[in-house]
């Protein structure tokens, strides 16, 4: 670990709009478990420069929105080295990339060296590596077709039915008809 | 065999009964059921004629006899299968088709022979007691050192998007604990197509060849290993097997109701399923879950096709197992049921309107199997499969309408005098008795022989309370009965009028009673409960006493669906006990007390809890790096950018709660939207915000100390390293 430098003066923003961003970035790094805090707090020491200097060329962005971008830059980065050897795009690397981290134990294990670019332990990293795991195993294939069936009487039925399903009026029509015939059967009984 | 017009041309393979076997217990069983319709019936007839010596029938009459038929043919299936089944149960010797009788003493502790799946399907389920449920088949098959040749494959098809990534995460957490990477799979389908049947077949596609056999489980299955590992060694030595299904025992009630169902289930299964299995024989039928089926001919034969017509009598088969079993059954191999009290178990509705609403699924499935009634080339056996399904169902109309006819008989009296008043009188007599037997008779006998050889206890305090349950559970279910007759009668009349029903997931623990549900529910039968009395009162008091049975239940059809939906179980009192609640079996006592450890934990703040998958999914960087990389492969081109993007900015401006479902769908199937999402919303200031991502910010970290075992048990779990060999 390099010696802690306190010093963060940026040039550009209001203090207001630093806090924000250094209350985001102290939540952002939490989320990734890491339960040191001097850890925790060199690497938002570290980033807040960084967005500083990203602010200070492109002022019309919030410091917060600056700040998480380069969190994104320095994660990017740090997983490119050791993924470099896995033919994987840059988007994937990003994703299994932080699953890996946490897969591996990383958080618990090796918290000092999250984003450490310089020097990834290689136990760490080969960690890392391995893994990255898919959701199940190799496709292979097969075929499975329904057969025709022969329904026999019913072809005449499902012709009746079908015709008779698209009038909804004729089918409650044809049910008004046999509660008539009910009624009716009925009154003879009273009568 | 072309487009399968004939059945298959059996050849003596083991696990196929032998046909004179079949053929003697068939003709025993029937001609049994069909002597006693026949007596039935011409009692009736005689009842209603008065010996029949002139005046003709009455439409009435000949209406009230043609729905007593196929109820009378109904009530003496069941009598006769509950008898032999009991009868079965006593023999000195063992039957002869008794498939655990292949298995031997060298069979303990061979290494298995062939690669097994087993597959869960689940739709928006309880994600704690899915998993929990997995582990624990998981490590009781690895009690049994076979778990090597098992693969688990938990296929969602979830549509609510909380759901899907809790069971993305449970089942990364879980395989963590495991160490099981490469054995536990998870797959979801991004389109539903043909539901659970669907799902299946889905899964037999991508990955059906790398198995001889699959085990089904249902969400809420749970298997032992011991009786996987015998299933898959019975389906080796028998390759005429097919499918094997066991009986599945409910089990882990909370409420009234689900404790009932599981005390009779125990108490009058084992007779009815050996009676089942005496006349089905290889022709019996698939459940649905908990049955282990050979693959290659349930993939070459048993895909569904579509039914004519339209929903919801026609279209996609919704109860896909009767008919996968007569397909397999077409196709060559027998389909058996595999007697066996222990290692088989499931869950149950809590309460009479789940379990209404599961009905409703059924019967609608039921109905259709309509339209296979006549297919050609099925074995007479699966036909009447179908049949008796469809009957299950319609027999509620039928006896509704027996009632009915009951009714105007009774206001309008056919004036008969003498000797011949005499003679219905008996008729009359002697039906009411012949039915009363058909009906409690059964369960007398099964009582008797539970007391006599107690089977499922040895202490005599516990056979007396079984005495006891038992006595009490024929009441609530003679109340029951009536209530459940008139909803499946509106069930099979809405659906001949073409009303479908939509696929909702089931309830399976208690959840309080809602007396506005209840209330809502049964107002209607209630009514016309109230409206039958008063017409049984203006008729007669003779009538109304021989109706008062179904007339108590429809008045009483709220206080009981409240009752039923009670977690006043009378446990305390020892009453309606099961084997499985005195000793539970490993695998379910394993599972209990992991939903135990979890339920008991602290619970998130309720705008959190009820959003917690989605927010996981867009806060947390590591849940966020699973759910991409689990969607990697995908290409999701049918939206446009411009869409997914305009959606993503109100779901941080407004929330998710502004959102429809499908759009968060969208955008949570879209890989380049749920990373930038992520980075989106942590880079946001707190006005661009809306205000729930501001407070789920602000409490993620307190609410999740990690993010991935809130849904799983942890106590006494040891946590496995990745191996650094890939």
């Amino acid at each position: 670990m390099e010696a802690l430098n306190i010093q963060f003066a940026p040039g550009t923003g209001t203090e207001e709009e630093w806090n924000e961003a250094y209350a985001r970035l102290a939540d952002y790094f939490r989320s990734y478990r890491l339960h040191n805090r001097i850890r925790r707090t060199q690497l938002i020491l570290a980033t807040l420069r960084k967005a500083a200097e990203a602010h200070a060329k492109d002022p019309s962005r919030k410091p917060t929105d600056h700040a998480i971008e380069q969190a994104r830059h320095m994660l990017r980065a740090w997983l490119g080295k050791i993924y470099r050897d896995m033919q994987m795009t840059d988007a994937q690397i990003e994703a299994s990339g932080r699953l890996g981290f946490h897969l591996s134990g990383g958080p618990d294990r090796w918290p000092n060296f999250f984003l450490d670019e310089q020097n990834p332990p290689e136990k760490m990293a080969e960690a890392m590596r391995v893994a990255v795991r898919t959701s199940g195993p190799r496709l292979q294939v097969s075929k499975m077709t329904p057969r025709d069936m022969d329904l026999g009487l019913t072809n005449v039925a499902e012709d009746t039915f079908d015709r008779f399903g698209k009038h909804p009026y004729a089918r409650y029509s044809l049910l008004l008809v046999l509660v008539v015939l009910v009624l009716g059967y009925v009154y003879k009984l009273l009568k | 065999m072309s487009n399968g017009a004939h059945s298959a041309n059996l050849g003596p393979l083991p696990g196929m009964l032998p046909k004179n076997i079949a053929r003697m217990r068939r003709a025993t069983f029937f001609v049994l059921v069909l002597l006693g319709t026949i007596l039935g019936t011409w009692l009736l007839a005689v009842f209603l004629t008065g010996g029949g010596s002139g005046g003709g029938w009455r439409w009435s009459q000949i209406g009230l006899l043609l729905v007593f038929v196929p109820l009378f043919y109904q009530l003496n299936g069941g009598f006769w299968t509950a008898l032999i089944g009991v009868w079965l149960q006593n023999r000195p010797m063992d039957d002869p088709i008794d498939l655990w009788g292949c298995l031997t003493a060298e069979d303990d502790g061979a290494p298995l022979t062939a690669n097994i799946a087993i597959i869960i399907p689940v739709y928006n389920e309880d994600v704690t007691r899915v998993w929990e449920g997995l582990r624990s088949c998981y490590l009781s098959l690895e009690k049994t050192g076979q778990l090597q040749h098992f693969d688990f494959f938990v296929l969602s098809d979830s549509d609510d998007t909380n759901r899907w990534i809790e069971e993305e995460v449970a089942w990364l957490e879980l395989c963590r604990q495991l160490g099981a990477f490469g054995r536990i799979f998870y797959r979801k389908r991004r389109k539903p197509i043909n539901r659970k049947s669907g799902n299946v077949s889905d899964f037999c596609r991508r990955w059906g060849k790398r198995f001889r056999y699959m085990i089904v489980f249902d969400a809420d299955s749970l298997m032992s290993g011991g009786l996987m590992v015998a299933m898959v060694r019975i389906m080796e030595k028998n390759p005429g097997l097919g499918i094997l299904q066991t009986f599945p025992k409910q089990v882990a009630s909370e409420t009234l109701l689900g404790r009932l169902m599981q005390f009779a289930q125990a108490l009058y299964g084992p007779a009815f399923m050996a009676g089942i299995n005496y006349w089905q024989g290889g022709e019996a039928n698939f459940w649905g879950h908990n049955a282990i089926i050979r693959l290659e001919p349930f993939i070459e034969h048993c895909a569904l096709p579509p039914l004519p017509a339209r929903v919801p009598f026609g279209g996609h088969i919704l109860s896909h197992d009767f008919v996968e079993a007569a397909l397999m059954r077409k196709a060559g191999y027998a389909v058996r049921l595999l007697p066996a009290t222990r290692g088989s178990y499931e869950e149950g509705p809590p309460s009479l309107i789940d379990m209404l609403k599961r009905d409703r699924r059924w019967c609608q499935g039921n109905m259709q199997h309509f339209w296979l009634l006549f297919a050609k080339g099925w074995h007479p056996m699966s036909r009447l499969n179908f049949a008796h399904g469809v009957l299950s169902y319609v027999s509620s109309p039928l006896w509704f309408l027996f009632l009915v006819f009951s009714t105007v008989l009774a206001a309008f009296p056919d004036k008969t005098g003498g000797q011949q008043r005499e003679q219905t009188m008996l008729a009359g007599q002697l039906l009411l008795w012949l039915t009363a037997t058909l009906i409690f008779l059964p369960k007398v006998v099964i009582l008797s022989d539970e007391l006599l050889t107690g089977r499922l206890f040895k202490p005599l305090k516990l056979r007396l309370l079984t005495f006891i349950s038992s006595i009490l559970d024929t009441v609530i279910f003679s109340l029951m009965a009536p209530v459940m007759m008139w909803f499946h009668s509106r069930f099979v009349i809405k659906i001949v009028l073409g009303q479908g029903v939509h696929w909702v997931n089931q309830r399976r623990k208690a959840g309080g009673v809602d007396w506005q549900e209840v209330i809502l529910t049964f107002w209607g039968v209630t009514t016309l409960g109230v409206v039958w009395t008063v017409a049984a009162l203006c008729i007669s008091h003779q009538f109304l006493l021989w109706i008062s049975p179904i007339l108590a239940s429809l008045l009483l059809a709220i206080p009981l669906a409240i009752l039923l939906s009670s977690t006043q179980t009378g446990r305390r009192l020892g009453l309606f006990l099961t084997p499985e609640e005195l000793e539970p079996p490993t695998v379910l006592s394993d599972m209990e007390g992991n939903l135990a450890e979890v339920k008991g934990r602290l619970q998130l703040p309720p705008e959190i809890e009820k959003s917690y998958g989605l927010m996981q999914v867009c806060l947390d960087p590591y849940v966020n790096g699973l759910h991409v990389s689990l969607l990697r492969r995908r290409r999701y081109t049918e939206l446009s950018r411009e869409y997914l993007d305009e959606i993503a900015r109100r779901f941080i401006k407004e929330g998710p709660q502004a959102l429809k479902p499908r759009e968060i769908n969208a955008i949570i199937n879209d890989t380049e939207t749920v990373t930038s999402l992520h980075y989106r919303l942590w880079s946001s200031s707190e006005h661009d915000l809306a205000p729930f991502w501001s407070l789920a910010i602000k409490q993620y970290n307190i609410a999740s100390t990690n993010p991935f075992t809130h849904l799983l048990a942890q106590k006494g779990v040891q946590m496995l390293e990745i191996p650094m060999e890939k």
